[in-house]
C-alpha cells in the first residue's frame, strides 16, 4: 500500500476494513432503531390479497412448503408467519411440509411466533405437520398425484390414515393454495409439477436473491403473488399489521444497502480519479 | 464399470422411463400408475443415494484417520460425531418412533449444527459486499451503465431509498421492468432450451457426462 | 375425446418439433455438413487453466454446486454438463502431470464423479495414477462450503472450475478463489447465481453455454448438429413472441388461444 496515492487506496481498501464497518452498520440499528416506512409493492398484495378475503374459503386445504432451513430464518420465516396467520384466520386448514432436515426447527419456530392462531387449531384436523420429504421433484411430483405414497405418516409418526385433514388430502385437486418459502429450487418444482402441469394456485415466499428470478414467474401469472426477502416479509407484518421480525430487521438492510452504494461510488471515484491522473 | 452397463443399460432405462413420463404428461389428465410406480422408485433410490453418500463419507475418514494423513484429527473427530448423531436418530426413532426425540442429537442439533449454518448463511452478505467492491468498476459505457443501474435498484428495494429521493423507487423499478425481467426471461427461456437439447443428445447417447465416459463417439 | 390432454396440445407439437429439428440437423452433421458454432472462451481457457496450474506446480479444483441434485430436471442437467467438463479437464491434468481434485456434494452423482475421473485416466493410458481421494464428498451446504473454502485456502488451487448448479455457496467459494488469485473458469444455468460468477470469475459459461460444452470440447459433428437445431427453435419461439406481441397490440388473441391449445 506504500508509494500509492489516495485514489489508488480508495480503490484498495482491505476487505477486512469493509467486514468491519459492515458488521456495525448492521447491528447499530439493532440498538437504534430508525424505523422508515415500508411500502407495500404490488407482489406482497397480491400474495396477501390471494390467501384472503374472497380468494380462500373455510374448510380450503392450503399447502405450505418450508423449503428453507434455520439459516434462511431471517428472510423467509416472517413471510411465512403471516402467511400461516392469514390463512388460519380465514378459516383455511394447512398441510405442512419441509425439504430440509432441520424442518421440525422452523415449524417449532412457526408454532411459537403464531402461538395466538396456533391455540384455537387442532393438529390433525385444522393442521398437520407431515415433515421433511427426500427425493426433490420426484417427491413433488408424486406429491401432486398421490400424496399418501410420499407420506405415509406425519413427522410425528401418526399413520396418515388416522390423520382426519389427510382423509382431505390425497392430490394436486384437493389443494386451494400453494406457498412455498425458499431458498433453492422447491418452489420450481411446485412450478413446474402443480401450477404448470394442473394449474394449482401457487405463490412464493422467496429470499432476495431468488428475486429477480421469481419476477418473470409472477409477472406471467405463475405465481399470483411474490414475496422478497426480508423486505416481503416486512410489507406482509405491514399489512396483517403485526410489525414483528422482519420490520425490525429493515433498518439494517436499509443501513447495508446505502453502504454498499457508498463502497461502490468510493471504489469507482478512486478508480476513474486515478485513471484521469494517469 | 462395463460398457455395457455404463451404455447400453443406462440408454434403454433412461429412454423407457422418458417415454413413461412424456406419455402420462400427455395422454393421461390425472396420474398413470406405471408412471407413477417409476417416480415412486425414483424417489427411494434417491434416499438410497443419501447412504451411498454416507458409506463415502466414513470410508473417507476411516482412510484418513487409518493413515495418519494431514489434518487426521478432524477426520476423527466427524467419525465421532457421525456416530452420536446416526445412534442419537436411531434410539429416539426405535424409543418413540420419532428420530428427533434423542435428547443428544437434538442438543447438537440445536446447539451446535443450527448455529453454525446460520453462521455460514450469513458470511455471504460480507462476501458478496467484497466482490461488488472489486468487480463494479466503470471500465468502459457499458459497465458505468450496468453500474449506475445497479446502484439504482439497490437502493429501490428498501425504505431509505425513497428517504433519500423520492425518484429512486420508480427509476429502480423502471431498470427492473425494462432491463432485468427481459434478461431474466431470456434466460429463463435460453437456459430451458438448452435443457431439452442436453436431454435430447443424453437420450441418443451423445453426452459425456451423462454416461460417465460410455458415450458414443 | 381428446387424445392429448387439454391445455398440452401446443406443448406436444412443439415438442415433437423441438426434437425433429434437432434429429434433422444431427443427421445433416453426420452426412458432413459443417456446423460453425461460436467459439467458447471459457472451454477455450480450460488448457491455459491447467497449464498456469503445471507451471505453478499447484492442483485444479473442479466442483459442481450442491444444487444440482439428478432428480431435479433443471438442475441435474448442469451437474451432468459440469461432469463433461470434469472428465476433459482431467484427461488435460493428466496429460500436464497436474493434480486434479474434485469436491463433490452430491451423493446422486459422486458414482459419475469416480467413474468419469477414472475413465478420463485410463484414456490417457494412466490408470494406475487415478486416485479414489481425489474426489472428496462433502455433504451439506455449509459443510460444503467451508470444506470447500478450507481447501482453497491450504492447497491454494492455480485454477478453479465453477460449474455446474449452485446456490449461494458459489459467491463465496468463488471469492474465496479471487482472494488466492486462482484463475477461475465458472459456468451455471441458476439466474441467481450468475451475476456472483461472473463478477468472480475470469472465464463464465453463462445458461445454454453450460449444456453446449460437452459439443463444443468434443466437436462431435451431430452435437454441433443439435446446438444448430436449438437455435432454429430459439428463432421459431422469436417469430411466434414478435407476431404475438404485433396481435396483442391490436387486440387479435388468435396465438395467444393458439398456444394455449
Amino acid at each position: 500500500m506504500s508509494g500509492q496515492n489516495i485514489f489508488e487506496r480508495l480503490q484498495n481498501i482491505d476487505r477486512r476494513v469493509f467486514y468491519w464497518v459492515l458488521f456495525i452498520t448492521l447491528m447499530v440499528p439493532f440498538i437504534y432503531p430508525i424505523g422508515l416506512p415500508v411500502k407495500v409493492v404490488k407482489n406482497t398484495r397480491d400474495l396477501y390479497e390471494g390467501i384472503t378475503g374472497d380468494n380462500i374459503n373455510p374448510g380450503d386445504i392450503a399447502l405450505m412448503n418450508f423449503g428453507y432451513g434455520v439459516s434462511a430464518w431471517s428472510e423467509c420465516a416472517p413471510g411465512f408467519t403471516v402467511s400461516a396467520k392469514a390463512l388460519f384466520r380465514e378459516g383455511a386448514r394447512i398441510v405442512f411440509i419441509g425439504a430440509h432436515y432441520d424442518v421440525e426447527l422452523s415449524f417449532n419456530k412457526l408454532k411459537n411466533d403464531a402461538a395466538a392462531d396456533f391455540a384455537g387449531k387442532v393438529d390433525g384436523v385444522d393442521y398437520v405437520f407431515l415433515g421433511y420429504f427426500a427425493g426433490g421433484e420426484s417427491a413433488i411430483a408424486q406429491l401432486a398425484t398421490d400424496a399418501w405414497t410420499v407420506y405415509p405418516e406425519d413427522h410425528y409418526g401418526t399413520p396418515v390414515a388416522d390423520i382426519p385433514l389427510m382423509q382431505d388430502f390425497h392430490g394436486w385437486q384437493d389443494i386451494a393454495v400453494v406457498l412455498s418459502s425458499d431458498t433453492g429450487d422447491v418452489g420450481s418444482y411446485f412450478l413446474r409439477q402443480w401450477q404448470g402441469a394442473h394449474g394449482t394456485k401457487l405463490a412464493e415466499i422467496g429470499i432476495a436473491m431468488n428475486g429477480s428470478t421469481d419476477y418473470p414467474y409472477y409477472l406471467a401469472g405463475n405465481f399470483f403473488g411474490l414475496s422478497i426477502g426480508s423486505r416481503g416479509g416486512a410489507e406482509l407484518e405491514v399489512l396483517i399489521g403485526e410489525p414483528g421480525e422482519a420490520t425490525t430487521a429493515m433498518d439494517s438492510i436499509n443501513a447495508s444497502h446505502l453502504l454498499i452504494v457508498v463502497a461502490v461510488i468510493l471504489a469507482n471515484v478512486g478508480y476513474l480519479l486515478s485513471r484521469r491522473q494517469a | 464399470m462395463s460398457q455395457l452397463l455404463k451404455r447400453e443399460v443406462v440408454f434403454a432405462l433412461t429412454g423407457v422411463v422418458t417415454v413413461l413420463m412424456f406419455v402420462e404428461y400427455f395422454f393421461f389428465p390425472s396420474d398413470w400408475i406405471v408412471a407413477s410406480t417409476v417416480r415412486n422408485w425414483a424417489v427411494i433410490i434417491y434416499n438410497i443415494s443419501l447412504g451411498l453418500g454416507g458409506v463415502r463419507l466414513i470410508m473417507q475418514h476411516v482412510w484418513g484417520t487409518q493413515r495418519r494423513k494431514e489434518n487426521w484429527q478432524f477426520s476423527a473427530l466427524f467419525l465421532v460425531a457421525f456416530v452420536v448423531m446416526l445412534f442419537g436418530g436411531l434410539a429416539g426413532y426405535l424409543g418413540t418412533g420419532v428420530a428427533t426425540s434423542n435428547g443428544v442429537y437434538n442438543w447438537l442439533f440445536n446447539n451446535v449444527y443450527t448455529p453454525l449454518g446460520s453462521t455460514t448463511y450469513a458470511i455471504t452478505g460480507f462476501y458478496i459486499f467484497s466482490a461488488a467492491y472489486r468487480a463494479f468498476r466503470a471500465r468502459n459505457l457499458d459497465a458505468a451503465l450496468m453500474l449506475i443501474a445497479g446502484c439504482f435498484v439497490i437502493l429501490s428495494n428498501a425504505p431509505v431509498g425513497e428517504v433519500i429521493w423520492s425518484g429512486i423507487p420508480a427509476i429502480g423499478e423502471w431498470f427492473r421492468f425494462t432491463g432485468q425481467v427481459p434478461g431474466m426471461r431470456v434466460f429463463g427461456v435460453v437456459g430451458a432450451l438448452g435443457t431439452i437439447a442436453y436431454g435430447f443428445r443424453a437420450l441418443l447417447g451423445k453426452e459425456r457426462g451423462f454416461y460417465a465416459g460410455g458415450a458414443e463417439e | 375425446m381428446a387424445i392429448i390432454v387439454t391445455g398440452r396440445l401446443m406443448t406436444f407439437i412443439l415438442l415433437i418439433l423441438t426434437f425433429a429439428l434437432m434429429y434433422y440437423y444431427m443427421y445433416l452433421g453426420k452426412k458432413g455438413t459443417v456446423f460453425k458454432v461460436r467459439t467458447l472462451p471459457a472451454i477455450q481457457a480450460i488448457p491455459e487453466a491447467v497449464g498456469r496450474a503445471a507451471e505453478m506446480g499447484q492442483p485444479v479444483l473442479w466442483t459442481p454446486g450442491i444444487a444440482g441434485g439428478l432428480n431435479d430436471s433443471t438442475q441435474g442437467p448442469q451437474t451432468l454438463a459440469a461432469i463433461s467438463i470434469l472428465e476433459y479437464v482431467t484427461e488435460e491434468c493428466v496429460r500436464a502431470g497436474v493434480k486434479i481434485a474434485a469436491i463433490c456434494p452430491l451423493p446422486d452423482a459422486l458414482p459419475l464423479v469416480e467413474e468419469a475421473m477414472r475413465t478420463a485416466y485410463m484414456s490417457q493410458g494412466k490408470p494406475e495414477e487415478f486416485d479414489i481421494e481425489a474426489v472428496r464428498f462433502l455433504s451439506g451446504q455449509s459443510a460444503y462450503m467451508t470444506g470447500t473454502l478450507g481447501y482453497i485456502q491450504r492447497e491454494r488451487p492455480a485454477s478453479t472450475i465453477l460449474v455446474g448448479g449452485f446456490y449461494y455457496e458459489a459467491v463465496i467459494i468463488a471469492e474465496a478463489g479471487n482472494t488466492i488469485g486462482a484463475m477461475q473458469i465458472g459456468g451455471t444455468n441458476n439466474t441467481h447465481q450468475m451475476p456472483f460468477l461472473v463478477a468472480t470469475c475470469d472465464y463464465m459459461l453463462l445458461a445454454e453455454e453450460l449444456y453446449a460444452a460437452g459439443a463444443a470440447i468434443s466437436q462431435n459433428p451431430d452435437m454441433l448438429g443439435s446446438i444448430k437445431g436449438e437455435d432454429m427453435i430459439k428463432l421459431l419461439i422469436i417469430a411466434l413472441t414478435g407476431v404475438g406481441f404485433l396481435l396483442g397490440a391490436v387486440r387479435i388473441n388468435f396465438l395467444a388461444d393458439l398456444l394455449r391449445m
